[in-house]
């Protein structure tokens, strides 16, 4: 059986033989007989799937269900470690009153990543196994075979095989069943691809490189201008700058004159104490108002919202921006003052005032924002925080003294900050 | 060439035998006995026959659920035109006739109710609740006793009439073998689906949902629907085992059905985490407080391991142990999951129902347990009652031949 | 045993099973019938036609998407109290629209409903489409277009993630989920149909184009066995995938606490929902289809019978969410939410109510007669309704409850722009154009699957 292979004239070397058969019947027959002979090397070919046929050829069943379980599992620890170190972690913020974890809003994402991977899996999967793509093959060589999507079912025994045989394989076709069959050969002349477009594909992909190399380097070199950034919108908004022209008004300024009968702000003549923090000019050192406790946890209230962003909670100056800030060593960020040193320390409460109402270096104005009892209120908690770093035992009142004795003589450690 | 192989049963037994003379007879003595141990381990002296209504409430739609869900599973296969389930069709009529029974064992709740036996049953029979609740006042046109019970006779009615159609056409074709009579059943399919499909969601409302007067949720009728068809699955599944372990239809019915059966369980097993998820979600993220009273409830206490349970118990270990090809294919294990998610179902009724009379523990003892056999007792001594009357497979169906050489890819 | 004529299959005999494909079908005259439309040098007139037409609108809507972008988005309707208003009503429409496809190729797979074969390709390369026109109008209207790749989450200079707790986002990762697995499945199915391209091809570039695309395909054992295997894998996560797309549209409204939006209910009733329009599509385009291109062999009237069913099916459900919608509007006795039901059927957008449920609910009904679900003429007729209605019912979904919210000072009306309908009317146009260009140049019919349906063991008129 076991013979060199001829070559006659010059024909190419043989690859195989494909046998035609007219249905699945006999086609599935005609495998299950040459697997009992003993053929290991031969593929069937058929229009449509034919059921039990590859279990007959006594190959192995695919693994690729275990494929996509793998893509499913992958996607669902992606999803779930993505949305927790983005949202709880890395970039943490405050949604709704939602965790920042929360696992029944993380579910819809987590889902469609895992259905997505598996769904990349079968299908690349499928491509791996079936060796796709795969442009040529010996088998296209055959003029018949282009049938064998239409409505023609062939057996293909390989030459490799080590029964295989042109003639005896050929009659053991022809007793299985086969209508006719015929030697297929490697293609007389193969067309080689010029070496100019490979090296060309290559030298395209390092140049491809570069751009994302250089986005790299931009990202994280240090530097004291601003960053690269491709959408310009924010350097270029469409708003009107002072002194420009504007089609929209008869006189093309941009700048509007003061509506006639218009009364300036700085003119209303009010309580001065209370609007501008003042008494007889200089700041003034006593409230406009009378204090309260309402007063004093209204003003924490307020702090929180407006101020704790920079100052922080206590007034160090490390509030969450500064913070980021300086993380992200932003070029042009100073930080806040801490409100516990001098100068603010020895403020008048006026000068704190006038400082919420109109900002100070790179502070902005807060009068637009804050009434203005909520921003005497603020001065007040301020002054309270100055306070409680600077506090004797004589200002702690009495239950509250023992209390604080009787958690110094135990030690134990930091005191419940109970107010 | 266009009919279907003919059926080849080879003196398969198809009739219910090996089951002794009585048993009826004795399940439902068994069944009489334990409901009058649960009536008296369940009496209070302050509020009489509370903890033995909520008792009885959770094991009596336990096992309406699962004659509900097989009533179902009858009428979709005539509306599918199935042929794959023709085999354990039979077991599903069977199982949805038990409604009749259940039709009575509804009775000791009207009667509690229309007596005052107990501390109110339903919170909006309670007139302080009344007097407290906006919301429940405002249901009192549909909340109140009169039309409840007319509503619960109109479902029972349905129901019952829906299975004896059924039941009766499908055994009547046993005899005469005509193949109108499959024609008839699929076009009273789709009625009857219209039909179950709103008895059972306002069904759902009235014994359910009402039991918190001011809690609703749109989805709830599909939310319980999907337990109640998981719960059927599984009896089904279990019925099989049952009666090929008892040597009967041990030809008829193939491992292709336990895998279908089994890929169906899988399906609504997904279906029912999709509808508790959809709705524990927009209540969860909405957080409006009226919606979220149902949810605190049972995150509270050790109600919160109940609902982790369901979570992992009634979804993501099933979903994981039913996925695998051989596990719906050998009968043993099959077995052992459609055993889990019966207990499954069940502990979903029971966190459905239990919440609302027993807010901070978990009241479960010896009457749940004699509750369960009192329902269930009686109701499998109907349902065997049923069961000897007629073949356990559709014998002339026309599509028998189809069923039993179908083939899973 | 009786045999029935060849071209009938609308047996409802419980004896035996219709024939899928009727006539004198074999392997090779599947092939022909299929492979002819893209083969024969010119499409039939009325292609021209309606291609003319198509593109016409296309290119109004991407000249109304050039305006839009160039301008600004106040060139649409969406104002204050309605700022969801036309694009999510056209997205939400699409989006639901291109169930059908994965519902026909997934889950009647796994049920094992072989006419499916039939129209699964088409429903696929449909639902395909449908995507893409559905994806247009929330990324044209989010305003500054160019930074839209700001949804994906990619380390950043402004140190930001996205929110993941928002269901826009889960929005943005579902559709780009589905489209993906769409065209995955959809291509799939298509490479050994495109091989039978390639191997008819007589002219170069079609073998070539046909060829590249078709991978080298060769339809051996080991490549059916694991394009069986794919093409059951992808259609069991298809299956969750297609219910878990339309939930999550659902729960960018039902998360909210806004009447007529929060509702339990909305994610398997947006599926119901979605599902119902997609199939009247199909049946909206393969009624011309199936004529123009003679496929009534392949896409027989029991197909478009089944499809009927299918719809009144769907129908129903809608009308059960519909029905308990407005149950526990009034049993919940939340006075909001009864009111919002109440204006949706009796405030200013009445009529689009009613419409909506003339269109969804009742129409339908006209399925339950056998007569109805045969009639090619009155089946479009009820298809394109059912479109209408469905498209309604977004519309009073979103804007009637934007419109009367809880504040009666912020109340207020939506009025649709020029750009609105332009943008309407063109992605119909861009959805047929692609539509065309696919009947015209891609097989039409999963020929291998149909074949495979037909076994030539059982005589040449497939009957199984």
């Amino acid at each position: 059986m076991l013979q060199p292979e001829h070559h006659h004239d010059d024909s190419p070397p043989v690859v195989g033989i494909l046998a035609e058969f007219d249905g699945p019947v006999t086609l599935k027959a005609a495998a299950t007989g040459l697997r009992q002979v003993g053929y290991a090397k031969f593929e069937a070919y058929s229009p449509y799937p034919v059921h039990g046929l590859y279990e007959v050829m006594g190959r192995k069943r695919t693994t690729l269900p275990r494929l996509v379980l793998a893509g499913g599992i992958t996607g669902c620890l992606v999803a779930l470690l993505l949305q927790w170190w983005t949202n709880a972690i890395d970039y943490p913020y405050w949604i709704s009153g939602k965790p920042l974890f929360s696992l029944p809003a993380n579910i819809p994402i987590t889902f469609e990543l895992l259905i997505l991977l598996g769904a990349l899996a079968a299908f690349g999967g499928v491509m791996v196994f079936c060796n796709l793509p795969q442009l040529y093959h010996p088998i296209f060589g055959c003029v018949k075979f282009r049938q064998s999507s239409t409505d023609t079912f062939f057996l293909a025994v390989d030459a490799d095989d080590p029964r295989f045989d042109e003639t005896a394989t050929a009659d053991l076709l022809r007793s299985l069943g086969a209508e006719s069959s015929e030697l297929y050969r490697q293609p007389r002349t193969v067309k080689r691809i010029p070496g100019m477009i490979p090296a060309t594909a290559a030298l395209v992909a390092a140049l491809a490189l570069l751009p994302p190399l250089w986005i790299a380097q931009v990202r994280y070199a240090r530097k004291t201008s601003p960053r690269i950034h491709p959408i310009l919108d924010m350097d270029f908004q469409p708003k009107y700058l002072p002194q420009q022209y504007s089609p929209l008004f008869k006189d093309t300024r941009d700048m509007r004159p003061r509506v006639a009968g218009a009364v300036s702000v700085d003119a209303i003549i009010g309580h001065v104490h209370l609007l501008r923090g003042e008494v007889d000019s200089p700041p003034a050192d006593t409230f406009p108002m009378p204090v309260t406790s309402e007063m004093m946890l209204r003003g924490r209230r307020r702090y929180d919202i407006f101020c704790t962003t920079c100052h922080g909670l206590a007034g160090d100056g490390d509030g969450i921006t500064s913070q980021l800030a300086f993380e992200r060593e932003e070029p042009k960020w100073v930080k806040p003052l801490s409100l516990h040193d001098q100068p603010v320390l020895g403020q008048p409460v006026g000068q704190l005032y006038q400082t919420i109402t109109h900002g100070i270096r790179t502070m902005p104005s807060y009068r637009s924002q804050i009434p203005v009892e909520d921003r005497w209120a603020i001065v007040l908690y301020v002054r309270a925080l100055q306070r409680s770093r600077n506090a004797t035992m004589d200002d702690v009142p009495g239950e509250l003294k023992k209390h604080l004795k009787s958690i110094e003589q135990s030690d134990a450690g930091i005191p419940n900050a109970k107010p | 060439m266009p009919e279907y192989p003919t059926p080849n049963l080879d003196n398969d037994q198809v009739r219910l035998v090996g089951l002794p003379r009585g048993t009826s007879g004795v399940l439902m003595l068994i069944g009489l006995v334990a409901l009058a141990i649960a009536v008296a381990l369940g009496w209070r002296r302050d509020d009489q026959l509370r903890a033995f209504s909520a008792s009885y409430l959770v094991n009596y739609t336990f096992f309406l659920s699962i004659a509900l869900g097989a009533l179902f599973f009858v009428a979709l296969q005539h509306l599918v035109r199935a042929g794959w389930s023709v085999t354990v069709r039979r077991s599903a009529e069977i199982l949805a006739t038990g409604v009749v029974y259940l039709a009575v064992l509804f009775l000791p709740i009207l009667a509690i109710m229309l007596l005052g036996w107990t501390s109110p049953y339903f919170k909006w029979l309670d007139p302080q609740t009344i007097a407290d609740s906006h919301l429940a006042r405002e249901k009192l046109v549909y909340l109140n006793l009169p039309f409840f019970t007319v509503r619960a006779v109109f479902y029972f009615l349905v129901w019952g009439l829906l299975a004896r159609f059924f039941f009766k056409q499908s055994t009547s074709q046993d005899t005469s073998g005509d193949p109108m009579l499959t024609r008839h059943m699929e076009k009273a399919a789709p009625v009857a689906m219209i039909l179950f499909g709103l008895t059972i969601t306002f069904a759902s409302f009235d014994w359910l949902m009402s039991l918190e007067p001011a809690w609703f949720s749109t989805i709830f009728g599909v939310y319980f629907f999907a337990g109640a068809v998981v719960g059927a699955l599984a009896a089904l599944i279990l019925l099989a085992l049952a009666l090929q372990a008892g040597g009967v239809v041990r030809r008829a019915i193939t491992v292709e059905h336990y895998h279908d059966l089994g890929k169906l369980l899988l399906g609504f097993v997904v279906f029912w985490g999709y509808i508790a998820f959809s709705q524990y979600m927009l209540v969860w993220y909405a957080n409006i407080p009226e919606e979220t009273v149902w949810y605190l409830a049972r995150q509270t206490g050790p109600w919160t391991w109940v609902s982790v349970g369901l979570l992992f118990g009634h979804l993501l270990i099933p979903f994981l142990g039913l996925l695998p090809r051989v596990v719906k294919r050998r009968k043993m294990l099959l077995g052992v999951w459609a055993t889990w998610m019966l207990v499954a179902h069940w502990v979903d009724i029971y966190w459905l129902v239990m919440p609302t009379f027993a807010p901070r523990h978990l009241p479960f003892g010896l009457l749940d347990i004699c509750c369960l056999a009192a329902v269930g007792c009686m109701f499998f001594a109907g349902v065997i009652r049923t069961a000897r009357r007629c073949a356990l497979i559709p014998l002339k169906d026309p599509r028998l031949g189809e069923s039993l050489t179908f083939e899973n890819f | 045993m009786s045999i029935l004529p060849l071209d009938d299959n609308m047996t409802q005999e419980p004896t035996r099973r219709a024939r899928l494909v009727v006539g004198p079908a074999d392997a090779a005259s599947i092939t022909e019938t299929v492979c002819a439309i893209t083969e024969r040098p010119r499409p039939p007139a009325a292609w021209y036609a309606a291609f003319a037409m198509s593109a016409a609108a296309t290119g109004m809507l991407f000249a109304a998407i050039g305006y839009l972008i160039a301008t600004g988005v106040g060139v649409l309707g969406n104002n204050s109290p309605v700022f969801w208003a036309w694009p999510i009503v056209n997205f939400v429409f699409w989006i639901g629209i291109g169930h059908a496809g994965t519902l026909i190729s997934a889950i009647l797979f796994l049920f094992r409903q072989r006419w499916r074969t039939g129209i699964n390709r088409f429903a696929e390369a449909m639902t395909v489409f449908a995507v893409a026109c559905a994806g247009i109008f929330p990324a044209v209207h989010v305003g500054r277009v160019w930074v839209v790749y700001w949804l994906a989450p990619y380390p950043n200079q402004m140190g930001v993630w996205p929110n993941f707790r928002s269901p826009l986002l889960w929005d943005v990762v579902a559709i780009s989920t589905y489209g993906t697995v769409s065209v995955l499945f959809w291509y799939l199915g298509m490479i050994p149909d495109l091989a039978t391209l390639r191997d008819r091809a007589i002219s170069w570039w079609r073998r070539i184009v046909y060829g590249l695309f078709a991978l080298g395909w060769r339809g051996s054992a080991a490549q059916w066995h694991r394009f069986e295997w794919a093409y059951l894998l992808l259609a069991a996560l298809a299956t969750p995938l297609v219910l878990s797309v339309h939930s999550v549209v659902s729960f960018d409204f039902a998360v909210s606490q806004l009447p007529g939006w929060h509702s339990t209910i909305f994610p398997p009733y947006f599926v119901a929902g979605a599902i119902f329009s997609g199939c009247a599509m199909v049946v909206t385009l393969a009624v011309p289809a199936r004529s123009l291109f003679g496929l009534k062999s392949l896409i027989t009237m029991r197909h478009l019978d089944n499809m009927n069913r299918l719809i009144l099916g769907t129908s129903l459900l809608v009308a059960y969410a519909y029905l308990i919608e407005l149950f526990m509007a009034w049993y919940g006795g939340n006075q909001y939410e009864a009111f919002a039901q109440l204006n949706r059927a009796l405030g200013p957008y009445a009529w689009a109510y009613w419409l909506m449920v003339a269109c969804n609910v009742l129409a339908p009904q006209l399925f339950w007669f056998p007569k109805c679900r045969t009639t090619p003429w009155l089946m479009w007729v009820i298809a394109v309704l059912v479109n209408v209605g469905m498209w309604l019912e977004r519309f009073v979904i979103i804007v009637a409850s934007l419109g009367r919210d809880f504040l009666p000072s912020s109340w207020g009306m939506f009025r649709p722009t020029a750009v609105d309908v332009m943008m309407l009317a063109g992605s119909f146009g861009l959805f047929c154009t692609l539509f065309l260009l696919f009947c015209r140049y891609l097989p039409m019919v999963a020929m291998a699957e149909v074949k495979g349906v037909v076994p030539p063991h059982l005589g040449s008129n497939g009957v199984q």
